[in-house]
């Protein structure tokens, strides 16, 4: 072809015009961090060549008092040395917590028998060193710190002044006792002692066979002298340490050598796939005893997030991070067949069955569960905003698009007097569409198909414009609420977390709820969205693919949209003489005070219409011997005693439901007694014990005894039922998946 | 602004003065987009790298050192960074987006299907050809500058934009209609 030609094409200019807001953003980016970069030349501190430089912050002033540089030292050194005192200390202290287990006591012997096990050579480098030793003259001294040590190191003496700069070559013993290293292995990653303590109890299980080879107590200590001592205590404190030490423990050479200067490889994170995804903590909830805590409290949670976001990491290959869960989100995904209630006026009644506990014999569990009043969808009416975050982030296919189906999805349920207004924020903050009624579908779509996602996040007050479409509309007789989707920015105008939640709660007041959709990962905020949504009133929902929004949005669309009672709490009163000990599974996160159960003033969960909601109780009878702990010596004769039939108690416990309806500020009661007969094994109740056995197993099963994922897919299986959706059969296909990457 | 004026807002953003950088950025945003669109054909893509770029360019105006032109210099730091873009996101630039628009503005419905196609053959070639193609011909750079800019010999330049003319010519050369 003709260069010319060719020529004439590449060159021409075929450039799309130019986004002035795309431009002023990165002038703006630009120039703050041309600024950035000016101060830091100005103000520039020594950042050293070695790693041990940076962590001092040493600046380059020339007449730096020598008095100084040494207490800083002092200080710096001293504190490291502490720290991993500390934590061979704290690592031994742990390793005692298992004196049932002799092959530790055994291997600890081993440790506090090797004296000088490990030596602790480091060589700062030369040339950062020279930026300010040259002061110091003892630049070739070597500074030996000997510790005969114990099993107990004397931690305070490496802190001693004799620590100095000048010290280039360092040889510090300690032994570092193996089942410190091994007691923080990946799985126990949540910082609470539970947690830790229970991965000890595993560890015994897996048994010595794996440590062995890897590396005998004896060769640990040397092994680690070849990494330098700051990398070491960084590595204590990352979570990854087993890994990290991993990397050092090559053959045990020659010690005295001077050792090579291995920099570590980048230490990776424990979840390779938590990337920035955000999950609160908890512990499970332990068993307590009736006497001393006869009553039990939680708030109602009908949300789901939970369940599609492990549905989402198992599909992905991965298993959940252990935060993520919350069982009863899990329990509450599925619908079961819950008595239904007559009217509106009493929203729902409770059913309550008790069944034998599938992974402990002698503890039984008893389901409470709820279903509110489904309310015929046509009669009620919706003022709907949605509230969009249209971030760059948002543009990946799981996202945006997945949004914009869902939303399709949601307008053909919605009745043509109903409207909609779109609202977006981050990126082009802007009313996209204003309040428009669904009969105007046409308008309706073209808006959407026009939505992108786009640039950056800029800070104007998007929920605000959002909140005032809704009461620009507002109608007293629709159900107003303001659907926010995001992928986890939650830069909607208010930048306060408190100061928004009590902007939602000031909203929700005069009667435009919130509901929160979640989507993709990566970036995904879990505890805010549950914040806010439950401040709104409203759901929190994890849409991961088109099937969860059409079951979010259409087959739940009146449960996620009608509330038909608000503010329900649940509360159980245990009887001392038929229950010895109980544990209610999950709802960690709705945990109430007992004595807010009848106090009006405090928030709690709302229920949907159609919405069904679980709690399970396992609980240990009276006089059997399953009990956690032991019986009291001086306890009532009720709680010892075997119970006699001839005097066995009729109830094992009494529930009772406050509830609030929409429009109401004062609270109703429902209550219901719990019979000792009352022994119902349906379909529903056998599946939602599966899917809660799922639940702990995946959170560590510190209560489920030897139950596996076998059991659980035995048990799914079992009450599967007719399963009209496919819902209970793609759990099945999860637990499996669970299964696989568990190995 | 002319080439004197450039070089002299050049000289005090580098001195530190940051009302000249705002100024350079300002003037330089349109350039910099260009360059970043006929690289990853898409707008999104365009603005997301021309961003970045701006933003390295804060960090690195001190490291022009006045060799090139600035131009030259920039597209290099453009260019950088939209394979670094690219690179993080385990993409590929795809282009379609920007085969939409050449549709679009030209009035001549076979020049435009030809010069679309022209620019899907471009972005199919070995990248290091398509580097140095979009350099050359779409940029006008020299050959010395562009192989200043990838860090090349100057006979490699040559080279890749010979082999890229002649990928080009076996597909389109042979077709009487677009001939010359």
């Amino acid at each position: 072809m003709d260069h010319d030609k060719l020529d004439k094409i590449l060159s021409a200019d075929h450039t799309p015009s130019i986004d002035d807001n795309a431009r002023k953003r990165s002038v703006n980016l630009a120039v703050s961090e041309f600024k950035m970069a000016q101060n830091e030349k100005t103000s520039k501190t020594f950042q050293g060549n070695s790693f041990l430089s940076r962590l001092m912050g040493r600046t380059t002033q020339k007449g730096e008092n020598k008095m100084e540089t040494k207490q800083r030292n002092k200080l710096m050194y001293g504190g490291m040395a502490t720290a991993f005192a500390v934590i061979v200390v704290g690592g031994l202290s742990l390793s005692q917590l298992d004196q049932t287990v002799s092959r530790f006591d055994q291997q600890k012997q081993e440790i506090s028998a090797i004296p000088a096990g490990a030596n602790v050579s480091r060589e700062v480098d030369s040339q950062a060193a020279a930026a300010y030793i040259t002061a110091v003259e003892e630049t070739n001294e070597q500074d030996t710190i000997q510790q005969e040590s114990s099993a107990i190191p004397v931690p305070t003496e490496t802190a001693d002044a004799r620590t100095k700069v000048s010290e280039i070559h360092k040889e510090l013993e300690q032994p570092v006792p193996r089942p410190q290293v091994k007691a923080q292995s990946p799985k126990s990653a949540p910082t609470k002692n539970i947690t830790l303590y229970n991965s000890q109890q595993k560890l015994r299980d897996t048994g010595q066979a794996k440590i062995a080879p890897v590396a005998p107590s004896t060769r640990i200590a040397p092994s680690i002298a070849q990494a330098p001592q700051g990398l070491q205590l960084e590595s204590f404190a990352a979570p990854t340490q087993n890994r990290a030490l991993s990397q050092w423990h090559r053959p045990a050479q020659d010690e005295l050598s001077i050792a090579p200067y291995p920099y570590p490889e980048p230490i990776s994170p424990t979840y390779h796939d938590q990337g920035r995804d955000k999950f609160e903590g908890f512990v499970p909830n332990p068993f307590k005893q009736v006497t001393t805590e006869p009553v039990s409290t939680f708030s109602s949670d009908v949300d789901t997030a939970s369940y599609s976001f492990i549905r989402k990491r198992l599909n992905n290959g991965q298993l959940p991070d252990p935060k993520a869960i919350r069982v009863e989100e899990m329990v509450n995904y599925f619908t079961y067949n819950y008595a239904l209630p007559k009217s509106e006026a009493e929203p729902f009644k409770p059913n309550v069955s008790v069944i034998d506990s599938p992974w402990a014999e002698g503890r039984k569990l008893m389901h409470i569960g709820v279903k509110g009043y489904d309310v015929p969808t046509q009669s009620l009416r919706s003022n709907l905003v949605f509230l969009l975050d249209i971030s760059g982030s948002m543009r990946q296919p799981d996202k945006l698009p997945l949004l914009k189906s869902s939303m399709k999805l949601l307008l053909d349920t919605l009745h043509r007097d109903d409207t909609i207004s779109i609202v977006t924020y981050a990126g082009r903050t802007g009313v996209a569409l204003e309040p428009t009624k669904v009969s105007d579908k046409h308008k309706i779509l073209s808006t959407m198909d026009n939505l992108r996602a786009g640039g950056g996040t800029a800070g104007s007050a998007g929920i605000e414009l959002a909140y005032n479409q809704a009461e620009q509309n507002f109608n007293k007789n629709a159900v107003n609420r303001v659907i926010l989707a995001t992928d986890g920015d939650f830069n909607v105008g208010i930048t306060d977390r408190e100061e928004l939640k009590r902007y939602i709660e000031r909203k929700r007041d005069k009667g435009i709820f919130l509901s929160v959709l979640g989507f993709g990962q990566g970036n995904y905020n879990d505890h805010l969205m549950q914040t806010l949504a439950q401040n709104g009133n409203g759901v929190a929902a994890y849409i991961d693919t088109l099937s969860e929004a059409r079951k979010v949005l259409v087959d739940e669309a009146s449960s996620s949209l009608f509330p038909i009672a608000k503010d329900v709490k649940f509360q159980v009163e245990f009887n001392p003489n038929a229950v010895a000990e109980y544990r209610l599974i999950g709802y960690e996160t709705r945990a109430l005070k007992r004595e807010d159960f009848n106090n009006d003033k405090i928030d709690a969960g709302d229920i949907g219409a159609g919405h069904t909601v679980t709690a399970i109780y396992e609980f240990v009878p009276v006089g059997s011997n399953a009990r956690t702990s032991d019986a009291l010596r001086y306890g009532s004769k009720a709680q010892n005693a075997i119970v006699k039939p001839e005097i066995a108690p009729e109830e094992y416990a009494f529930v009772k439901v406050r509830y609030k309806l929409p429009l109401e500020s004062k609270s109703k009661l429902i209550t219901h007694p719990v019979a000792v007969k009352t022994v119902q094994m349906n379909e529903d109740s056998t599946f939602a014990t599966a899917v809660a056995a799922f639940g702990q197993l995946l959170k560590g099963g510190d209560y489920t005894g030897d139950f596996s994922y076998d059991d659980v897919i035995a048990l799914a299986q079992k009450g599967k039922g007719a399963d009209s959706y496919g819902y209970r059969a793609e759990f099945i296909n999860l637990v499996r998946m669970a299964k696989t990457l568990s190995r | 602004m002319n080439e004197q004026e450039h070089q002299q807002l050049i000289k005090k953003a580098q001195s530190g003065n940051a009302s000249a950088f705002e100024a350079l950025v300002n003037d330089y945003y349109e350039v910099m987009f260009k360059m970043a669109y006929k690289y990853c054909g898409n707008q999104r893509d365009a603005e997301d790298i021309t961003q970045e770029a701006c933003i390295k360019l804060a960090r690195n105006i001190d490291k022009f050192k006045g060799q090139s032109k600035f131009t030259s210099w920039l597209y290099v730091l453009v260019i950088n960074t939209a394979k670094d873009w690219f690179r993080s996101q385990n993409r590929h630039p795809e282009g379609t987006e920007m085969v939409e628009t050449i549709a679009q503005s030209t009035e001549d419905a076979d020049e435009k299907l030809y010069a679309a196609q022209v620019w899907e053959e471009v972005h199919k070639l070995p990248e290091d050809q398509k580097e140095s193609v979009l350099m050359v011909i779409g940029q006008g750079l020299s050959h010395a500058e562009a192989a200043q800019a990838s860090g090349v010999k100057e006979s490699t330049i040559s080279w890749r934009i010979h082999e890229a003319r002649k990928t080009l010519s076996a597909l389109f050369g042979k077709e009487e209609r677009y001939g010359s």
